[in-house]
């Protein structure tokens, strides 16, 4: 017998038992609505840590750290570890390794690489705005010229170019602050004004000869200024306030100035202490032309940690590989339960179907021939049930999408379910696969059934 | 040529054995019309069913064309049923559900006719038994004297070279009764085909070429043929 014509014998079965037939192929559709979300979750949630990592790191760029545990998720503590002038410690209370100016000189010396900026750790004392001499504290960091920031007010500096010496930006929060501790009335009031930031710098304990030196030349009063921390103040013009966007990886949520001024601010504040010129990681961006995991392979060579913005992408990818799969393992379920189903319905159909079987068999049809009309029966089921699911969710999830976007503040355009056709046709594949799995033992029933055992009952 | 040596079948296990055909012996010619007749339950639907291969009786041989059907692989004797023998089974077993035209189509499924030439072969074995109004109708909506041609239909689709017809005649009224009576000797007339009736109709049994008698799953008598 032709295997199209079993097809289409099992079709035709099936739509003489429209309602067992639909029943079926609905529990199916459970699990096949659930992996079809699944996947489409996962694929939308891919393209827009995708267009997230796109539109906010330049792919050339290398982060680089001395210490592998500053990548390591969840480490909270580090242990016993050898004592180093080196060590840092980070805010969260992580003993790391640092970066010394030996190794960023090197970094600038490599011809692979360009823009090579180290992470400054600048502290300030207090900040005071113009026309105002009211104190606040805040922090600082360099300002990131890799990701796209957004101005609420002002202008900002192209991607990939810093901020003058003398400039900062603040974020709009700052501002919202501001107004509210009545020293602006409005946030844009703040482009083009001065801040003035006050820092100190680290108390060194002179010694007996300085202290001497200084009694001799200003007596006690001089003696007193030496011991107290000297402070510097620094003014920069505000140019910009901005905005966290939505596709933004990371809010900032500091004064942002040029790399130049934190080296200098950071420097001032520590000079005299081990944590001078040391680095808990810097940045660097490949050479147009050069391919970064090449330059992330040299470095690693030479015992530092480096990241490219491919494995951020793979960080994430993982995390959404990990949701995406526990979603999956509910469709799978729902699919276990449905497989049951399918076995269950087609022994009832045999039983039913036996004078049928009988007859076929009677007019010399292969056992083999009637296996395969009941396997594909249950695969017409896997395909229904499939397709049924896959409809459903195409539905819902183009309903849902406006409202999740919407919802999550994902920014338009931006979709969360996104449904593909080869996944979906795979899946559907896969059930039919499955289901004639699961029809495999009443099919191999239904082929061993003896004609004339079928042909008696009545 | 149809000959059977020696056919014993028992059913049942250990001390409840039943032997529903003991030592069968006879002969039939090519093209012959024979009936089996004997009384319910003598024996005459196995016999049928050991003929063409569809059960297996423990001793003995049936021999068709010169080759013992018992001794052929599983395969081997699906494939004979399939190309040589049409069936009419004492209860039509037509598929209700389905229509005129599935049910007639599907002997040649099985024998893996092409579709052009299964059309045109259910066309015409539809003709034969004067059905052609009847193509679309589900079987379950046909008359039983219509479902009793549509199974002659299906037997006779394929030509096969052996009909074999279990009571074809035993539900219905007189003039239906006449009409496939005069449809299976046509056949075997014109087409050439042997045709084995399975009947307790004296009347029936006395058109036929060659009578075989059974009682009791033993041949009491063999009237006609050479056997
Ligand atoms: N599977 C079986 N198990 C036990 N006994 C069986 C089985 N099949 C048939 N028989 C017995 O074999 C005998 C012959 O049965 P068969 O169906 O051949 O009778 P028959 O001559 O065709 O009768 P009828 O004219 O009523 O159709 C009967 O006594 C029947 O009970
Ligand atoms: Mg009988």
């Amino acid at each position: 017998m032709k295997t199209l014509d079993i097809i289409r014998r099992a079709g035709r079965s099936l739509r003489n038992a429209k309602t067992r037939t639909i029943l079926t192929s609905l529990a199916i559709a459970v699990g096949a609505f659930t992996i079809a979300i699944s996947l489409a979750a996962g694929e939308g949630a891919r393209q827009y840590a995708n267009k997230l990592i796109g539109s906010n790191v330049n792919p050339q760029v290398l982060f680089v750290v001395k210490d592998q545990a500053l990548f390591q998720a969840g480490v909270g503590q580090t242990g016993l570890t050898v004592y180093s002038e080196d060590n840092g410690t980070t805010p969260r209370g992580i003993t790391i390794q640092q970066l010394t100016q030996a190794d960023i000189d090197k970094f600038t010396a490599r011809t692979d690489v360009q823009n090579v900026t180290p992470v400054y750790n600048p502290q300030l004392k207090y900040v005071t705005f113009e026309g105002s001499d009211k104190k606040f504290s805040g922090e600082v960091t360099s300002y990131d010229t890799t990701i796209i920031n957004n101005a609420t007010f002002g202008t900002l500096p192209k991607l990939g170019t810093q901020l003058g010496l003398d400039e900062v930006v603040l974020p709009t929060t700052f501002a919202d602050t501001l107004v509210e501790q009545k020293v602006i009335t409005q946030p844009q009031a703040l482009i083009g004004k001065n801040v003035s930031m006050t820092i100190s710098a680290a108390t060194v304990q002179p010694t007996v000869d300085e202290i001497t030196a200084a009694f001799t030349t200003g007596g006690q009063v001089a003696v007193v200024a030496l011991t107290k921390p000297k402070t510097k103040v620094i003014t920069l013009k505000i140019v910009a306030l901005t905005k966290q966007s939505a596709t933004a990886l990371t809010g900032t949520n500091a004064f942002q100035i040029s790399s130049e001024q934190a080296r200098i601010i950071a420097e001032y504040t520590t000079k005299g202490t081990s944590a001078y010129q040391k680095y808990p990681g810097v940045t660097m961006l490949a050479k147009p032309g050069i391919d970064p995991a090449a330059v992330k392979a040299d470095l690693k060579a030479q015992g530092y940690a480096p990241q490219t913005a491919k494995d951020l992408q793979s960080l994430i990818f993982t995390i959404v590989n990990t949701l995406q799969g526990i979603v999956l393992g509910f469709g799978v379920i729902a699919l276990i339960a449905s497989v049951f189903g399918i076995v269950n319905t087609q022994y009832i159909s045999v039983l039913e179907r036996t004078r049928e079987i009988g007859l076929m068999k009677a007019l010399g049809m292969r056992g083999r021939h009637v296996s395969r009309l009941f396997q594909f029966e249950a695969a017409w089921i896997g395909f229904l049930g499939g397709t049924i699911g896959a409809i459903i969710a195409v539905i819902v999830g183009t309903l849902l999408n406006p409202v999740i976007t919407k919802a999550l503040d994902l920014g338009d355009g931006t979709s969360l379910l996104i449904f593909q056709p080869i996944p979906i046709i795979l899946m559907i594949a896969g059930l039919m696969l499955i289901a004639m799995l699961a029809g495999y033992f009443p099919a191999l029933k239904a082929s061993k059934l003896d004609p004339i055992e079928a042909l008696r009952t009545e | 040529m149809i000959e059977l040596i020696g056919v014993t079948k028992t059913y049942g296990k250990k001390q409840s054995t039943f032997k529903a055909l003991d030592n069968i012996n006879f002969t039939i010619p090519d093209g012959a019309s024979v009936a089996i007749v004997g009384k319910s339950g003598s024996g005459k639907s196995t016999l049928m069913h050991v003929m063409s291969g569809l059960d297996r009786p423990e001793q003995g041989q049936v021999v068709i064309d010169g080759v013992d059907i018992l001794k052929l692989k599983v395969k081997a004797v699906d494939m004979f049923r399939s190309k040589k023998i049409g069936f009419i089974f004492q209860a039509f077993f037509v598929q209700a559900n389905e229509t005129t035209y599935e049910n007639v189509a599907l002997p040649l499924e099985i024998a893996n006719v092409s579709a052009g030439e299964r059309r045109r072969r259910v066309i015409e074995a539809l003709r034969t038994v004067e059905l052609t109004d009847k193509v679309k109708e589900k079987a379950r909506n046909l008359s039983g004297g219509q479902k009793q041609r549509l199974a002659i239909a299906r037997a006779i689709v394929n030509s096969p070279r052996i009909l074999f017809a279990d009571e074809p005649t035993g539900n219905l009224d007189t003039q239906t009764g006449e009409t496939i009576e005069s449809l299976l000797f046509g056949l075997n007339k014109n087409g050439g085909s042997t045709l084995v009736i399975v009947t307790h109709d004296e009347e029936l049994a006395a058109k036929c070429d060659m009578k075989i008698y059974i009682k009791d799953g033993q041949v009491d008598r063999v009237v006609g043929g050479e056997g």
